[in-house]
C-alpha cells in the first residue's frame, strides 16, 4: 500500500538549511500495524505529513496504492487525503464550536459526494467510539480521551484504508491512551493499515512492526514478537463491531 | 452542491462567533441603512417640491410688488406695481398667453349673516381664472362686464363658502366685505394648499375695479401672473419681463428692484433649499460608511485567517482544496455583506417610515435603494472577501497545522 523509495526532506530556513529525512525506504503492505519511532526532533512528523499527502518530499518517491504522488496535482491530493487516509492528531484538532457529531461530519463535506446516510453514518462511528451519549457536546465539554475517540470517529467517517496517527496518546493520561490503543487494535483487526508515530516504546510495542528512524535514516525496521494488547476496564468497551 | 456544503461552513463559522459577525456587518449595515434613508428622504422632499412648483404652476411667473428675496405676499404700501405694467407686459412680451394683473387685501372681515370669518381678498380681472387654471365649480367666474361695471359680485374658495354658507348653495346670497355688500357669483374648485402655506381655498375674488375702488381704495396693484406658452421659456421670459420693468420704473442696477419676479424654477430651488445638497453630502456619507465597513470587514476576516490556522489545516488534512477554503471564507464575507444589506435595509426603511410618520421629513420608499444596497453588498463582499479568501486558500496545509 505504501512505498517509500529514498524519501529525503530538507527544510529551507532563512539561513539554514535542514536535512530532516536522508533517504528513508520502506514499503507498508495493506493490513499492517507499523509503528515509527525515535525520539523528538528526528523528523517523526515530517515523515508523517509525507505519507500522509500533506507535505511533499524533496527527493525520493512516494508511491501510494501504486500511485507516485508527485504525478498528483494539489487538488488530487486533496481527493486522496479525503478519501484514502484518516489522520489522528496528537492536538486531536477538532472544531471547538461545533458539537461531536458535526466534527465527525467535517470529512465528508469535502467527499465527492456528501452521503445520504451521513448522519447516521456519524452517530454510529461515535457510538463506536463509546460516545452515544456525547454527540452533541462540543468538545471543550469533553474529556482529552473522549476528544481524541470524537477525533478517531472522524477519521474512519470516509472508511477509509489508511490511519496516520501521530502521537495520538501524548495528550492523554494513561488510561485514556489505554482506551486509544484499544481503538487502533480493533480497528487492526477488522483490516485498516495503521501507521502509527510515538516516541514512546510502549506504546509502539501494541503495533506489529517498529520502524526506528535516527538522524534521517532508518536505524532498525523488525516486527514485534508478542504485540502488546491494550487492556481496557470491561465497561470502557461500549464500542460494537460497526458494519462496513 | 459542495459549494453549498462550503457556504454552510462559512455561516457556521459566522454563526459560532456572533459579535465578532457584528462588528463585521456594522459598518454596512450603517451605510446601507443610511443609504436608504437618505434617498427615501430625497425622493421625498423631490415630491414636496413637485407638489409646490404644482400649487404654484408649471407655466407661471408671479411678480410681485416691493422688493424682497422670499416668495411671499408684497409688503404693505409699496405702491409701484400698476396696471399699466401689466398691459405693456401683454402688448410687448412675446410667449406669455395670459397676463393677470391682481390686488391682494390680507385679514378682510367677511361677513354672512351672523357668521363672520377673516380671509384674504383677491381683486382680479376675468383671465385670473385662466392665469390660475382655476375655475368656478358653482354659479359663474368673475367676468369682463363685473370688472367694467364695477360690479359688486364675488366668487368663494372652497373652504370660506363652506365656513359661511355650510353644505347649502351659497350663488345668490351676500356676504358683506368690509362694509360692502358682494353678491355670490359662483365657487371655486378645490385647490388645496398655497406654495406659501396656507389654503387657496379659504380665500375669495372679486372684480379688480371693484376692488381697487371700493374695498382697498387704491390705484396701484400687488401682483401680476403670467401665464406663458411654453414652460422651457420661462427663466428668458422671466428676465424679458426685468428689463421691461427697469426701463418702465426707471431702476438702473444700483437701485434695488422695487418689484420680485418668481418663476416656477424659483419655487423649485426655496422648495428645495440646501436639501439637495444635503442629499449629496449624505449619501456620500453612507456610502465612506459602506467602505469603511468593507475595509473593517476585511481586517477582521484577514484576522480570523490567522487566528483560524489550524481550522484551515484542519480542513485541508480532511480532505478540502484551495478552492474550498476560498469559497468558504468568500461565501464568509458575502454572508456577513448580505446579512448587512437585509438589516440594513429594514432598519433604513423603519427609519424612513418613521421619518414620515413624526412628520419630520417626507419620505417616498422606492425600490431603488434596495437595489443599491443589494449591488453595493455583492461588490463590497467580493471586494473586500477576496484578499482574506485568497489568503487562507494559500495557507499550507503542514504550516496551518503546526
Ligand atoms: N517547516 C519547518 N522548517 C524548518 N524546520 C522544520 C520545519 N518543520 C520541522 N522542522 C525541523 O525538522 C525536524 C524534525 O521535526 P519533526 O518532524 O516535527 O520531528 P518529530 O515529530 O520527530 O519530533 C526538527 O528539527 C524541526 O525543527
Ligand atoms: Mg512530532
Amino acid at each position: 500500500m505504501i512505498e517509500l523509495e529514498a524519501i529525503e526532506k530538507t527544510y529551507d530556513g532563512v539561513a539554514v538549511r535542514t536535512a530532516v529525512l536522508k533517504g528513508v525506504s520502506f514499503r507498508v503492505a495493506r493490513g499492517e500495524y507499523v509503528a515509527i519511532m525515535g525520539t523528538s526532533g528526528t523528523g517523526k512528523s515530517t515523515l508523517m505529513n509525507i505519507l500522509g499527502c500533506l507535505d511533499r518530499p524533496t527527493a525520493g518517491r512516494y508511491r501510494l496504492d501504486d500511485t507516485d504522488v508527485a504525478d498528483l496535482d494539489d487538488d488530487q491530493l486533496s481527493r486522496v487525503r479525503n478519501s484514502k487516509i484518516g489522520f489522528v492528531f496528537q492536538q486531536f484538532h477538532l472544531l471547538d464550536q461545533t458539537s461531536a457529531l458535526q466534527n465527525v461530519l467535517l470529512p465528508l463535506i469535502y467527499a465527492e459526494k456528501y452521503p445520504e446516510d451521513a448522519r447516521q453514518r456519524a452517530q454510529s462511528a461515535l457510538t463506536d467510539m463509546g460516545l452515544a451519549d456525547r454527540m452533541t457536546y462540543r468538545p471543550g465539554e469533553l474529556s482529552g480521551g473522549q476528544q481524541q475517540r470524537v477525533a478517531i470517529a472522524r477519521a474512519l467517517i470516509t472508511d477509509p484504508a489508511l490511519i496516520l496517527a501521530d502521537e495520538p496518546t501524548g495528550n492523554l493520561d494513561s488510561e485514556s491512551g489505554a482506551e486509544v490503543m484499544a481503538i487502533f487494535g480493533r480497528l487492526h483487526r477488522r483490516g485498516r493499515t495503521i501507521v502509527l508515530v510515538t516516541h514512546d516504546r510502549s506504546v509502539a510495542e501494541h503495533s506489529h512492526r517498529i520502524i526506528v528512524l535516527k538522524d534521517g535514516t532508518i536505524a532498525e525496521d523488525s516486527p514485534v514478537a508478542e504485540p502488546r494488547v491494550a487492556e481496557v476496564a470491561p465497561d470502557e468497551t461500549r464500542g460494537q463491531e460497526a458494519t462496513r | 452542491m459542495r459549494s453549498l456544503r462550503n457556504a454552510r461552513e462559512g455561516a457556521r463559522a459566522l454563526a459560532s462567533s456572533k459579535l465578532r459577525t457584528f462588528f463585521m456587518m456594522a459598518g454596512i449595515i450603517a451605510g446601507i441603512s443610511g443609504l436608504t434613508v437618505v434617498m427615501a428622504a430625497g425622493r421625498g422632499t423631490e415630491k414636496r417640491v413637485m407638489k409646490r412648483v404644482n400649487a404654484f404652476g408649471t407655466r407661471a411667473i408671479m411678480i410681485t410688488a416691493g422688493g424682497g428675496k422670499g416668495f411671499a405676499p408684497p409688503q404693505e404700501g409699496v405702491t409701484t406695481l400698476r396696471p399699466e405694467d401689466a398691459e405693456a407686459i401683454r402688448t410687448q412680451i412675446r410667449g406669455v398667453d395670459v397676463v393677470a394683473p391682481f390686488a391682494l387685501g390680507r385679514n378682510m372681515s367677511i361677513k354672512a349673516g351672523s357668521t363672520q370669518v377673516q380671509a384674504m381678498v383677491m381683486a382680479v380681472r376675468p383671465e385670473w381664472h385662466d392665469a390660475w387654471d382655476w375655475h368656478t365649480t358653482d354659479g359663474e367666474p368673475i367676468a369682463a362686464d363685473d370688472t367694467a361695471t364695477l360690479a359688486r359680485v364675488c366668487v368663494l374658495g372652497e373652504m370660506i363658502a363652506r365656513d359661511l354658507f355650510g353644505n347649502q348653495s351659497c350663488v345668490g346670497e351676500f356676504v358683506q366685505i368690509g362694509s360692502t355688500r358682494f353678491k355670490v357669483k359662483g365657487v371655486l374648485e378645490h385647490r388645496g394648499p398655497s406654495p406659501q402655506g396656507d389654503e387657496f381655498d379659504s380665500r375669495l375674488v372679486v372684480p379688480l375695479t371693484t376692488g381697487l375702488r371700493r374695498l382697498f381704495n387704491q390705484d396701484h396693484i400687488t401682483n401680476i401672473r403670467l401665464k406663458v406658452g411654453d414652460p422651457r421659456q420661462i427663466e428668458s421670459i422671466a428676465d424679458e419681463v426685468r428689463l421691461l420693468l427697469h426701463a418702465r420704473h426707471h431702476i438702473t442696477p444700483p437701485r434695488e428692484d422695487d418689484f420680485a419676479i418668481f418663476s416656477a424654477a424659483d419655487i423649485a430651488r426655496m422648495a428645495r433649499g440646501i436639501s439637495g445638497t444635503l442629499t449629496y453630502l449624505l449619501m456620500a456619507l453612507a456610502v465612506l460608511s459602506l467602505l469603511v465597513g468593507g475595509i473593517v470587514l476585511m481586517n477582521i476576516l484577514l484576522i480570523s485567517v490567522g487566528e483560524r490556522k489550524k481550522e484551515i489545516g484542519l480542513r485541508r488534512a480532511l480532505g478540502a482544496t484551495h478552492g474550498d477554503i476560498f469559497q468558504q471564507f468568500l461565501m464568509e464575507s458575502l454572508s456577513v455583506t448580505g446579512l448587512g444589506m437585509i438589516i440594513g435595509s429594514l432598519l433604513g426603511w423603519a427609519i424612513s417610515i418613521a421619518l414620515d410618520r413624526s412628520g419630520l421629513w417626507p419620505v417616498v420608499v422606492t425600490w431603488e435603494p434596495f437595489g443599491l444596497a443589494l449591488v453595493f453588498c455583492l461588490a463590497v463582499g467580493l471586494f473586500f472577501g477576496i484578499q482574506p479568501a485568497r489568503q487562507a486558500a494559500r495557507l499550507s496545509p503542514v504550516e496551518a497545522l503546526r
